[in-house]
């Protein structure tokens, strides 16, 4: 009698593979008889998704006891000894919720972040460019004098915590665990019924190759009873387990930056507190946000227009600052006329940027968030990368789970991306450690069911949240829909009990 | 909310035409339209969305619920098994499961199965054998086990096996040939000497079958099925079952909801006879009849509760199917619906 799970299967093969594979699958063909190292976990992907899965199992007496493979394309050995000195900063940076570093924490993971790198706020300005409409995250507000400040969330680089990561994983013993750096997957198939053995039809198994010139490391075929999709936004096991993506582009870029600051003037009180802006430029496309970084220093991130990104990337330091603090003070109509500048052919021009910037803000009322003033750029710190919205069809397919931005991306707006992910993370992992001490097996859709239910809606409705305020404040001009959302933020800013618990809907 | 039964497994039963390898018995205790319900849906056993989805859900729930009976005691060491003894692991029980059907529960408990590990798993299982009647759903099981490498060289180690047999097999097979014991309980101490009936198993299980036990005939009964049941027990293990109870509520949703057309039936029609439900206080009574009948065929042979022994103990959990959400115990339910239960075999 066939084995019902064969028939839910769906081929791990997607065409494009099919046809450019052809010589590598017919090599296998040859041992597709042997039984492959049998592995319970196999991540693909070393991003902080998959790394903090591997750091969560590891970290469970249940789940540690679990065989895991992780494949990497790029070498973890540069992630492990990556090292900047304290005035110079990655320029990608995430904000963790309190949420995210409390999962962090527990499963160990957060001791290994180099704290003096990591930088906590405690309050968001949030402001409408168009309207001058604020709200501000205060969460001094919320707590009494006695208690610390509550923290809104934690800057940190992603190597800072990759690096962590991956000293936690080193942390746990290297039984039941193969780490495969510089490695890539060549082709994921079923297996086959081996008459003697173990009938793994049903089973993905993975092809490995090592990249570029680096020497093969271990077997190079590999069954998964669970493959995990950590593999990013264009994620060859969701394409492999035949999951279709929705989504669309949003022709917005986002630039980042790693900036110097001044020092802030009034000092915060009380001392040390730390806060976030973000101001909405609807006519240019989207809100600038600075983040901080420790010792006067700030991460920016900027969703622009694919046109005003280009532009911005090829001013030239002191012009990108000036435009930097331009986007934080000038009206709309001086911002656009800024932006639309001829760029300095030579450099005795270069100050241009600066003087207009100077004439216009004597002619502009000071808005009430000031945020401190940007004196640097961190040279080779400026990039931009573009904006998408993806959604999975489904998480998970049997003996097959995708999780961070293999499942999902959204824009960067409320800076939950990598946060979705960690979640998603925290609830795999509380799920394969449910189905270990349940006798269940790891890889069937039974399992994996619970955590596609826990992260769905969860995930869709925060995604949904980041889209309808990009496009609430992409409409220029003083209409409709401007006054609509100032009363909005208006209304939220007022009621302090519906301020709080969206605030608590943002730590996650 | 709701008290739905899931499908259910097939009981142990001999019919010549099914199992032409086992000769019929006259008090077998289940009837053929059982057995032939359950192999009818064999095809869907595993399939998470078929019409044994309710059942896949319950699963987990049977294993919180052993791991709740071993933490109020298990069976002392072995002594005749001194081999087990010097290994040093915690996980040493032996498992039964009767009326497996297509493995799910049995599967799973093989799964945690860990001869490596030293550190005791959560149902410190060293070995279990699974018994259906049904030669097409012990296909099934095996079959499917074939799909896990590690349930699969369990099997081929032979710490986990699927017996295509009855019960009333089984226990013939520890017994002398002659002494088919359970075959006239109107005379119970017509004396099946002890040794020749060793109860072999630590824990035996007897998940969603009793409700299917025919329960019309004076010589097989629940009764009956349960002394088997419990002579396989050692002194200090434990029998462990979930059934439903016969209330209105179980009637309702059990016959009129859940056995309803596709969409509002999650169950197929015939699964479940309400009038073989069984409530907590009437399976209490015959486990406590069950006991003193095992007891009387021993050597020493005591009178009313006394013959029970020290230590003997029997627990009930409720148990509720939410739709959307899933199976969650509710203390006080087993009195309306699904519930677990277990009886501790005293020393």
């Amino acid at each position: 009698m066939r084995p019902l799970a064969r028939s839910l299967i769906r081929p791990y093969v997607c065409p494009s593979c099919r046809s450019g594979r052809l010589p590598v699958r017919r090599q296998f063909a040859s041992d597709a008889q042997v039984t492959p190292e049998i592995y319970d976990v196999v991540c693909v992907g070393g991003g902080p998704a998959g790394l903090g899965l591997l750091a969560a199992l590891r970290a469970s007496p249940a789940t540690s006891k679990l065989k895991v493979a992780l494949i990497e394309t790029q070498d973890l050995q540069k992630a492990r000894a990556w090292n900047l000195d304290s005035q110079h900063f990655s320029n990608r940076v995430s904000s963790l919720t309190p949420s995210s570093v409390s999962f962090l924490q527990k499963i160990g993971a957060w001791d290994h972040v180099d704290q003096d790198r990591a930088q906590q706020y405690q309050e968001m300005q949030v402001w409408d460019g168009e309207t001058g409409s604020r709200i501000s995250f205060d969460w001094s507000m919320e707590t009494s004098p006695f208690e610390d400040l509550r923290t809104v969330a934690t800057m940190t680089e992603n190597s800072n915590l990759v690096r962590a990561l991956l000293s936690r994983i080193s942390a746990s013993g290297d039984e039941n665990i193969s780490i495969f750096s510089n490695t890539t997957v060549s082709s994921i198939e079923n297996g086959a019924d081996l008459p003697d053995g173990p009938d793994l039809s049903a089973w993905p198994i993975l092809s490995l190759s090592p990249t570029g010139t680096a020497p093969s490391q271990g077997p190079s075929r590999i069954a998964a009873r669970l493959l995990v999709g950590a593999d990013g936004i264009n994620s060859p096991v969701r394409r492999f387990a035949d999951i279709s993506t929705d989504g669309w582009d949003y022709n917005r870029n986002g630039v980042v930056a790693t900036l110097s600051l001044a020092e802030q003037d009034p000092v915060p009180f009380p001392l040390g507190t730390k806060t976030a802006y973000q101001r909405f430029l609807p006519s240019l496309g989207g809100p600038v946000a600075l983040l901080p970084l420790p010792n006067n220093h700030a991460t920016l991130v900027w969703s622009t227009t694919a046109e005003n990104a280009a532009y911005l990337k090829s001013l030239s330091p002191k012009s990108f600052i000036a435009m930097v603090n331009a986007a934080f003070r000038l009206g709309m109509p001086d911002l656009k006329y800024m932006m639309a500048m001829e760029r300095p052919t030579s450099s005795d021009v270069d100050d241009q940027h600066e003087s207009e910037l100077s004439w216009r803000l004597q002619h502009t009322p000071p808005s009430s968030p000031q945020p401190p003033l940007v004196t640097g750029v961190q040279e080779g710190s400026v990039a931009a990368f573009p904006l998408r919205f993806r959604h999975a069809s489904t998480y998970v397919s049997p003996r097959v789970a995708l999780v961070g931005d293999a499942a999902h991306v959204i824009h960067p707006l409320a800076g939950q991306g990598l946060n979705l992910g960690m979640g998603d993370v925290a609830s795999l992992a509380r799920t394969l450690d449910y189905a270990v001490t349940h006798g269940m097996d790891v890889g069937d859709i039974l399992t994996l069911e619970r955590y596609a239910a826990e992260r769905y809606t969860t995930n869709a409705k925060i995604g949904g949240a980041c889209d309808m305020l990009h496009k609430l404040y992409n409409v220029p001009g003083q209409g409709p829909i401007a006054w609509g959302r100032s009363l909005g933020l208006e209304v939220i800013e007022r009621l302090p009990f519906v301020k709080g618990l969206l605030m608590r809907q943002a730590e996650g | 909310m709701a008290t739905l039964r899931p499908t259910l497994r097939a009981l142990p039963k001999s019919r010549p035409l099914l199992l032409p390898r086992h000769p019929q018995r006259a008090h077998s205790t289940v009837s053929a339209n059982e057995l032939s319900h359950f192999s009818a849906l064999a095809s869907s056993w595993w399939d998470p969305q078929g019409p044994s989805r309710v059942l896949h859900l319950m699963n987990p729930l049977r294993h919180e619920f052993i791991e709740s009976c071993l933490l109020q005691g298990t069976p002392p060491a072995t002594s005749t098994d001194p081999t087990e003894k010097g290994t040093g692991t915690a996980n040493t029980l032996k498992y039964l499961d009767i009326g497996c059907g297509g493995g799910i529960f049995a599967e799973s408990l093989a799964r945690t199965i860990n001869p490596t590990s030293s550190a005791a798993t959560h149902t410190r299982a060293a070995s279990i054998t699974a018994l259906d009647p049904s030669p097409t759903l012990i296909q099934i099981a095996r079959d499917h086990a074939r799909t896990d490498p590690i349930v699969a060289e369990h099997l081929r180690s032979g710490t986990f096996s699927y017996k295509n047999c009855t019960l009333e097999d089984h226990v013939a097979s520890f017994s002398s040939s002659q002494s088919l014991s359970t075959s006239s309980p109107s005379s119970p101490t017509s004396a099946t000497p002890l040794n020749t009936v060793t109860p072999q198993y630590d824990i035996v299980t007897l998940f969603e079958v009793i409700e299917h036990i025919d329960n019309t005939s004076p010589t097989s009964n629940p009764t009956t099925f349960l002394t088997d049941c419990l002579r396989l027990v050692r002194p200090g293990g434990w029998l462990i079952g979930s059934t439903i109870a016969r209330s209105l509520t179980s009637y309702l949703i059990n016959q009129v909801i859940a056995e309803a057309p596709w969409p509002v039936g999650v169950v197929p029609r015939g699964t479940h006879d309400w009038a073989k439900f069984v409530n907590p206080d009437e399976l209490e009574g015959w486990v406590q009849e069950a006991l003193m009948r095992g007891a009387d065929r021993g050597v020493t042979v005591r009178g009313g509760a006394s013959a029970l022994g020290e230590g003997m103990r029997w627990c009930v959990n409720g148990v509720v199917y939410f739709p959307g959400v899933g199976w969650k115990m509710v203390g006080g339910s087993e009195s309306w619906g699904n519930y677990f239960w277990a009886v501790r075999k005293g020393f």
